[in-house]
């Protein structure tokens, strides 16, 4: 490694660190920030109202467990997860060049994958707090009289570390998206509600091709009763090798994110 | 000695239309102001220079190295973009704190060197409030003080006077002229004559993407006045005030407005034709009520200078 290399990796880093700072606070303020706390307060308020229901009766060892787990496939997974990491991964380019905001940044001394970076890393963090902290009221609620069970809290933080592994990942690839093109967040919608959604239910490798297949693998257990066909046809990867995936998933693309946000001319596009 | 800004032979394109067309120029230290039309290519210059595009030929060059993907050059210089743009939900003082810390400056000293520059530009007292609230004038002050904050060198400013009253127009001209006077490189765009004027002596003609003259005001005046002008003085008795010009040999042409209120006088020597209108006033008592320049907008001297 040359020094060249070790200056621009340290560029790199302290530029990212800066960033993350600022846009975590800028990310706190935004509106769309409010508007996810209080979509992400919907599982939330229902798992309360399930249990208002149960009140009256004697409900079954572990229906509560069971809910949660149908939540974490139905809500979380396959909406909440994609429809916040779409819209703050892709915005990491997007409202910088729609905002015309651009210029504070690149005229700073800041690496431009730096830039990418620390902007990743904040909206990567603000979108797991939001997920996880909806999560843990939910299972706190739906859990209820099994949270004295070492079981129980297994399932949370396995469900946890899948989240927070899909926000990880989808951030990234909608980082990329973001800094590769202008209508990243048309794209994404396809793909994340398309492509994703379809490609997980194809038979053999071809499900493979989709991130949400790696966090399914790793998944405590499926959702049971009526939602268990969302589980249908999953032929899932070792979770070693889906963890493997995942992190070479995120790393391929928030490097090609840099890489490009380093050459593009997004003034010049104009 | 190396120049501070240097342009060599830039070109940039945006796909078919031609921003900047083989430009070269070298700023040292001082007040250069950059002046030309709409369109022109000032933004374009200003940004290869500030390393935020990229040629498509040349170089653009902050003190001898090339400025695309240069970070450590961005430590010591200032920009002040021409769009109206900003991080609309937070405050004045949270935005600008946050753009020093950018620069690596710790938390004491950024919050120290926004207050300073909030001060320069005198808004202080409205610090707080969110930028989503400033008017046209506040937001245009903030854009300035961003790029003077961190106590850069090289000042590079894109059109800092639009959107500004005539007290906050003179309070930037002066602090403009500080920042000259103190040794940093400033480049100040433009496309009012009176303004750069303010500033500098020290102009750059840009027009259609080429540099069409560098030199000090009194040479592009020069150039200018090798063309007519023209100079509308709405009164009472314009036919007096043409009998009175008549006579008068630096007046190349008079004609009278539609409805005859007005009269347009044709001149290649301007400031003296400017000089003689006041005591002709005094000695006849004509009642003027406006006396305008039609052509005394940039595009007209550019056009004239181009030989439309």
């Amino acid at each position: 490694m040359s020094p060249g290399d070790d200056a621009r990796k340290g560029w790199i880093r302290r530029s990212a660190g800066r960033v993350l700072g600022f846009f975590f606070f800028l990310g706190r303020r935004a509106k769309k920030t409010r508007v996810f706390v209080l979509i992400g307060l919907l599982p939330v308020i229902q798992a309360a109202a399930i249990k208002t229901s149960e009140l009256g009766r004697q409900a079954p060892a572990g229906e509560g467990l069971a809910i949660f787990s149908n939540f974490l496939m139905i809500f979380y997974l396959q909406f909440f997860l994609v429809i916040l990491t779409l819209f703050y991964g892709t915005s990491v380019a997007s409202e910088e060049t729609e905002g015309r905001t651009l210029p504070f940044l690149q005229t700073r001394p800041l690496s431009k994958p730096g830039i990418v970076l620390g902007k990743y890393a904040a909206y990567s963090l603000l979108t797991s707090l939001i997920v996880l902290v909806s999560l843990l009221a939910s299972f706190l609620i739906l859990a209820g009289g099994r949270l004295g069970s070492g079981a129980a809290w297994g399932i949370f933080l396995r469900s946890a570390a899948v989240l927070l592994l899909g926000v990880l990942s989808y951030t990234a690839f909608f980082t990329f998206l973001g800094v590769l093109m202008k209508r990243s967040l048309f794209v994404g919608l396809i793909f994340g509600f398309g492509w994703e959604s379809v490609i997980s239910f194809f038979p053999g490798s071809t499900q493979r091709f989709s991130i949400v297949h790696y966090l399914k693998s790793l998944l405590p257990s499926g959702p049971r009763g009526r939602f268990s066909f969302l589980m249908f046809r999953l032929e899932p990867t070792r979770p070693a090798l889906a963890l493997l995936a995942l992190v070479l998933i995120t790393a391929a693309f928030l490097g090609l994110a840099g890489l490009l946000f380093r050459w593009k001319e997004y003034l010049a596009e104009d | 000695m190396t120049a501070v800004l240097e342009a060599r032979h830039l070109s940039k394109w945006y796909g078919n239309v031609l921003g900047l067309s083989d430009v070269s120029l070298a700023l040292e230290p001082g007040i250069t102001g950059l002046l030309g039309p709409n369109g022109a290519g000032k933004s374009t210059l200003m940004k290869l220079l500030t390393g935020q595009m990229k040629p498509n030929l040349g170089q653009a060059l902050v003190r001898g190295e090339r400025v695309w993907n240069n970070i450590p050059l961005f430590r010591d210089i200032g920009f002040c973009p021409e769009a109206d743009a900003f991080y609309e939900e937070i405050s004045g003082w949270e935005f600008l704190t946050a753009l020093v810390r950018l620069h690596g400056i710790g938390r004491a000293e950024a919050a120290e060197r926004a207050e300073k520059a909030l001060g320069f530009v005198e808004l202080l007292a409205d610090k707080d409030r969110r930028i989503r609230g400033y008017s046209r004038g506040m937001r245009q002050r903030l854009k300035i003080a961003q790029a003077i904050a961190h106590d850069p060198a090289i000042i590079i400013l894109d059109e800092p006077l639009s959107g500004l009253d005539p007290l906050g127009k003179r309070k930037v001209i002066h602090l403009i002229r500080d920042y000259g006077r103190e040794g940093r490189t400033v480049l100040v765009s433009s496309h009012v004559l009176p303004e750069i004027e303010a500033m500098t002596l020290r102009v750059v003609l840009i027009h259609q993407g080429k540099i069409f003259a560098a030199g000090d005001i009194p040479y592009i005046r020069d150039l200018i006045e090798k063309h007519p002008h023209q100079i509308s003085v709405r009164c009472d008795r314009p036919r007096d005030l043409a009998a009175r010009f008549v006579g008068e040999e630096c007046v190349l042409n008079m004609s009278f407005g539609p409805e005859g209120r007005s009269l347009l006088l044709e001149t290649f020597k301007r400031d003296v034709v400017f000089g003689r209108l006041p005591g002709i006033i005094l000695e006849t008592g004509i009642r003027v009520e406006e006396i305008t320049s039609p052509d005394d907008n940039l595009q007209a001297v550019f056009d004239y200078l181009v030989g439309k």
